[in-house]
């Protein structure tokens, strides 16, 4: 968290105080009654990883659009989508980020979770199958055989590089897949430990120019054109609870990914407060969209590919996983 | 230390890290990208410049403190209490004997399931990691006691209590400091572990992480350049407080030849 944030945080906490002190009628005076949108819940904390998919939760913290609601959100740092289903279930994080391959997966082992918001959609080249600069692999067939880093295995990655296969007429069993970190990749390829990466941003950028990798396949293209990716979640427990602070982070979100939507320019000058990419990087890395409504037929897409290649073993019907903002006016 | 010996200690990190850059600017395959010591050094001294670093190292250090101080609170007390009393050592042994060789690392996971608290489960995992040592260097302070010196005092008459805290007390103590000292160390590993694995609104490990995503191993180097300094840090400080207080057992165990 940035300081300027943190300090806005200790701000409104302090106002808030004051005015609860303010209203002295103990009991009968809950935290609900100190905002006037009436939210049961007025500072949530919300878990992202710091790339650039959770941008608008940043758009919209700098431009208001939180306030506007009378909520205050604190970002936190998460590592993984799937890492931060303990932290949603114990309460440690109101909302997290989430990618849906995770999410659909754990709903299918049990996991009593909604998907609240939509975050990001791949679009061309953000990920893709890259070799080493004098590859002899020329074409996705020649991948038999070979092994290929992802960086979780059995999610995504593996998914998307498995829809490829399937169009060179290979499948999984004709490779090895093998998980490594995406800082680490373009050494453990250059270093023979495999023949090539499933990279996205900022990493494809990083290593075409440190190390003249090319792409051999877009793995976003035919079954996964515009495949959704990330969205954020909630317990159902939660949703159920907080309807209306849900719908206010609903709505800032919402407003939030269409100025995302609308200007790269604000994508670029909020990627650097919270990452470690620098304006330079944040200008020339190829983006995904960032959808401003959770639409059941385009994450239905995903759930079928998933059944499709085995990574679920029953359909799941997305609209009973997901929670679409109230329609307003 | 003398002057000599710290001379002879400059020399040898000096030395490694230019072996270190000869070899990563000119062995190292070109297709391999590490930043070199020059390029680490550089932005570990640009690094208190950057608020985000600045905040997650107090938050990491404030954790490591809190952590070892519990641990101490726990531990010193419970090593005293089974070192007095023998057939509680024995009925409690087993179960130290279990979980202390449990790698603490592995724990997070069940920290984070089992505690709401973002930074009460970080700290947990530190003091489960600092409790062993403090419990078991305490246990053995107590248990080296020179039988003569307590069999004395109970000949001139004095209680078990006054023979604990004339006798035990102060030969366990040195054993105690050297229990802190060890812990500290592992308290350190286990503050940023947690964060690397959990992730958190700030730290150190949560720097590392977020600079893992942008592809800065150089910050990440950077930071864990400041991790180590941290630790030797606190070595140094616990170390001369013990050189301090305990001068005599330094004295008497010959170990003032450092």
């Amino acid at each position: 968290m940035t300081p300027t944030l943190r300090g806005r945080a200790v701000v409104v906490g302090a106002a808030l105080a004051l005015t609860l002190a303010g209203c002295g009628g103990g009991e009968e005076a809950p935290a609900t009654s100190a905002n006037s949108s009436g939210l049961e819940k007025t500072t949530i904390k919300v878990g992202v990883l710091p790339i650039p998919d959770p941008v608008s939760v940043y758009i919209a913290n700098a431009k208001g659009f939180f306030k506007e609601e009378g909520l205050t959100v604190e970002p936190e740092i998460i590592t993984g989508g799937a890492a931060a289903i303990p932290k949603i279930k114990n309460r440690e994080l109101d909302i997290s980020q989430t990618n849906y391959v995770s999410t659909f997966a754990a709903v299918a082992q049990g996991e009593k979770i909604k998907l609240v918001a939509d975050m990001y959609q791949a679009g061309p080249n953000t990920f893709n199958i890259m070799v080493p600069k004098d590859s002899p692999i020329k074409t996705v067939a020649q991948l038999k055989g070979k092994t290929i880093l992802v960086n979780n295995l059995n999610n995504v990655a593996q998914l998307a590089v498995e829809t490829q296969l399937k169009v060179a007429g290979l499948t999984k069993d004709d490779v090895k897949f093998a998980e490594k970190p995406f800082p680490e990749m373009g050494n453990a390829i250059n270093s023979g430990q495999a023949e090539a990466g499933w990279i996205t941003e900022p990493f494809i950028t990083a290593n075409q120019s440190a190390f003249g990798f090319t792409k051999l396949a877009d793995t976003m293209t035919g079954q996964t054109e515009n495949l959704p990716i990330a969205g954020w979640m909630a317990t159902d427990e939660w949703v159920q609870k907080y309807p209306k602070t849900l719908a206010a982070f609903q709505r800032a979100i919402s407003k939030a990914q269409e100025l995302a939507s609308s200007d790269r320019k604000e994508i670029e000058k909020m990627i650097p407060t919270y990452t470690k990419i620098d304006a330079k990087t944040a200008s020339v890395i190829t983006l995904g969209t960032f959808p401003s409504e959770l639409n059941v037929d385009r994450l239905q897409k995903v759930a079928d590919l998933m059944a499709e290649y085995k990574y679920l073993s029953n359909p799941i019907d997305v609209s009973s996983v997901i929670v679409p903002a109230p329609t307003s006016g | 230390m003398n002057r000599a010996r710290l001379t002879r200690g400059v020399i040898g990190a000096a030395g490694f890290l230019v072996a270190g850059e000869v070899f990563i600017r000119f062995v190292m395959s070109e297709d391999l990208l590490f930043p070199a010591p020059s390029a680490v050094f550089l932005e570990a001294v640009r690094l208190p410049a950057d608020p985000d670093f600045v905040a997650g190292s107090l938050t990491t250090i404030a954790n490591w403190g809190l952590g070892l101080l519990i641990a101490v609170a726990v531990a010193v007390p419970l090593g005293v209490l089974l070192g007095a009393v023998p057939p509680m050592e024995r009925a409690v042994r087993p179960l130290v004997e279990f979980l202390r060789p449990i790698p603490s690392v592995a724990i997070i996971p069940l920290a984070i399931l089992l505690i709401p608290s973002d930074q009460w489960m970080k700290v947990s995992v530190i003091v489960f990691a600092s409790l062993w040592p403090i419990l078991i260097n305490t246990l053995y302070g107590m248990h080296d006691v020179d039988p003569l010196a307590k069999d004395s005092l109970r000949t001139f008459g004095f209680g078990e209590l006054a023979v604990l805290r004339r006798v035990s007390l102060p030969n366990a103590a040195p054993f105690v400091a050297t229990g802190v000292r060890i812990a500290a160390g592992i308290a350190l590993v286990l503050a940023v572990s947690a964060e690397l694995v959990a992730g958190g609104a700030d730290g150190l490990g949560v720097y590392v992480v977020v600079a893992g995503s942008a592809n800065r191993m150089d910050l990440i180097m950077a930071a864990t350049v400041w991790a180590g300094v941290f630790g030797v840090l606190a070595n140094i400080a616990l170390l001369a407080g013990e050189r301090r207080l305990f001068r005599w057992h330094a004295l008497r165990t010959g170990a003032a030849r450092s």
